[in-house]
């Protein structure tokens, strides 16, 4: 279990993280969102001591990570996939951390089955991998001590669909055994596939946290649906008292797909299409971090 | 709202991380890039192309056989090169390649990381001695037969020890600019500018030795801050050598010892000492 408490980084008069507070749950895939620069990876640094605290403390179940001994075996940590000597072999990376926290070389070996780096691959310079396997060694790197914490900045940065699935499985196989996961990502879709709980943070204050259905609770129902009649269909539900706008080829309405469905069958009209409207976590996303956006909120159409 | 902050993480059958394996883990760190093999290979071939040389010299001329203190004289020299490099790179490789992240997290103690280092650099420094004087063991023997004589072994517990230490503070003089500077070219190039350009020695005068022999006021002045020139005394053991032609002051007293360790805190204690701070207070990014 992670506890962050009143957590805030100030740089001269800025404030890079603001007065931050949360709890990553063991058992649970904990997301941090937050657009670039809204202080996942200064809050993230001073989880693990790297960067002091100006106020507030973060505490690993229970401990402060400087008192915890040997902090690989309990803590895996993965804050910069890069931060490697990139004349070292992967293989020779892992030794090292193995080496560190007195773990056998065959940990080694295991790790790698595991990200699915190949024997050829192992022997190659950190400088000849790809961002994607410099992911999975850190992954792996993260994992050597067996920890039951772990904590990921931007573990997906570099991965493909195919590699996003891997560690979604990876993560949430970790989790179900009782880990605790905080992983951060400035992309809400990562976060959205792999996170059971979701903190979103916005220049340095966190505006949100939940899991998805929380987070979407406050959201004002909405259904797009397409008809054979769309004009007929509009009338239908303005008589229901719903107000039904056109959008793009259907309508957009200020209701649930299940009221929109029955005034169809009431009216006999045949639904060509029918889905939720919801303006969805990403437009929440946004909303909540727009005042905290780098460029404003887009107006519609492309922003000069 | 804040939840109880029972500790849920049972650390009490974890060690601490053993200093020895730190220094095992450094040691290693030094020697596994392509880099650190490099600067050791060319070291190791300087010295056996030196070796060779000199038993070349030995046979084709009749110069005589080289002593055994010759030989540490002449060894030495190939391992002062660029060894220190490693010395500084065990550092600064961590801010270049932002490897620090990794180490500072596996064990948070940054002074014991430091000092871990500083072990390792000891014992790299002891290493490459070692290696230079069993040359040296080989070398007497060589020479002397080749040069039709018995062999001379002439070298003292001083010479040796001495050596190693020379060879010892200036790997710590790197390593302290290394701490201080956190980059690789900034600390290799005031390392060898200092070394090589001010002090001397290896190829060239440097400039400070210069100043010593044509000047009184160098004299007086230069050995409190020269750590090369205020280690002389010590190396060449009270015997003037080819220094006997030259009004300098070479007696080993108590001014001599006090300007030793002026030196080596100037050089060595001092980079050691705010390096250390500023490593302890670095913001890793």
């Amino acid at each position: 279990m992670i506890t962050v408490e009143g957590l805030t980084k100030t740089y001269g008069g800025y404030t890079a993280v603001d007065d931050v507070s949360f709890v990553a749950q063991p058992g649970r895939v904990t997301g941090f969102l937050g657009p670039n620069g809204a202080g996942k990876t200064t809050t993230m640094r001073i989880m693990v001591g790297l960067t002091p605290a100006s106020r507030g403390q973060v505490r690993i179940g229970g401990h402060l990570y400087r008192d915890i001994p040997n902090p690989g075996r309990h803590v895996g940590v993965l804050l910069d996939a890069s931060a490697q000597h990139s004349g070292r072999t992967g293989r020779e990376i892992l030794a090292l951390g193995a080496r560190t926290m007195g773990l056998p070389s065959s940990r080694v070996d295991e790790m790698l089955a595991l990200v699915s780096l190949t024997d050829d691959e192992a022997k190659r310079r950190l400088k000849n991998y790809s961002l994607g396997m410099k992911q999975r060694l850190g992954i792996a790197h993260a994992l050597l001590g067996d920890p039951s914490v772990l904590i990921l900045d931007e573990p997906a940065n570099g991965l493909d669909p195919a590699g996003i699935r891997w560690m979604r499985t990876l993560l949430k196989g970790y989790a179900d055994r009782g880990g605790t996961v905080l992983l951060s990502s400035h992309l809400l879709h990562e976060v959205e596939m792999i996170a059971d709980e979701m903190i979103l943070i916005g220049r340095g204050r966190i505006v949100a946290q939940g899991d998805k259905k929380t987070l979407l609770s406050g959201d004002a129902a909405s259904t797009l649906v397409t008809s054979l009649d769309n004009t007929a269909l509009a009338a239908a539900l303005s008589a229901a008292g719903h107000t039904a706008t056109p959008a793009g080829e259907g309508l957009r309405v200020d209701t649930d797909t299940t009221t929109v469905g029955r005034a169809a069958l009431s009216a006999g009209i045949v639904l060509t299409d029918l889905r939720s409207g919801s303006a969805g976590l990403e437009d929440l996303f946004l909303t909540l971090t727009a005042d905290t956006q780098r460029d404003a909120a887009p107006f519609q159409g492309a922003s000069a | 709202m804040s939840a109880a902050t029972t500790p849920t993480l049972d650390v009490s059958g974890t060690a601490r991380v053993p200093f020895g394996r730190l220094v095992t883990v450094e040691l290693r760190k030094m020697t596994d890039t392509r880099a650190g093999r490099v600067l050791l290979s060319v070291t190791a071939g300087l010295l056996a192309l030196l070796f060779g040389l000199v038993l070349l010299v030995v046979a084709l001329t009749d110069s005589g056989r080289p002593s055994a203190s010759d030989w540490i004289n002449i060894l030495s020299i190939p391992v002062s090169m660029l060894v220190p490099v490693l010395a500084i790179t065990i550092v600064t490789q961590e801010w270049g390649q932002r490897t620090a992240v990794v180490t500072f997290a596996l064990e948070p103690s940054r002074l014991r990381i430091v000092l871990a280092k500083l072990i390792a650099v000891i014992a790299l420094g002891v290493l490459t001695v070692l290696f230079a004087l069993l040359l040296g063991l080989v070398g007497t023997p060589l020479g002397a037969s080749l040069a039709g004589e018995s062999a001379e072994w002439n070298a003292t517990a001083g010479d040796i020890g001495w050596t190693l230490l020379t060879q010892v503070l200036y790997l710590l003089m790197g390593f302290g600019f290394g701490l201080l500077l956190l980059n690789s070219p900034a600390a290799v190039a005031v390392y060898y500018v200092y070394v090589w350009i001010l002090e001397g020695g290896v190829i060239a005068p440097g400039i400070l030795y210069v100043l010593w022999i044509a000047f009184d006021w160098g004299q007086a002045v230069i050995p409190w801050f020269s750590m090369r020139i205020a280690l002389l005394p010590f190396q060449l053991g009270g015997d003037d050598g080819d220094f006997s032609g030259l009004d300098v002051d070479l007696g080993i007293d108590t001014l001599a010892v006090a300007r030793l360790l002026v030196a080596v805190l100037i050089w060595v204690g001092l980079p050691l000492v705010l390096g250390t701070m500023r490593v302890m207070r670095a913001e890793l990014k």
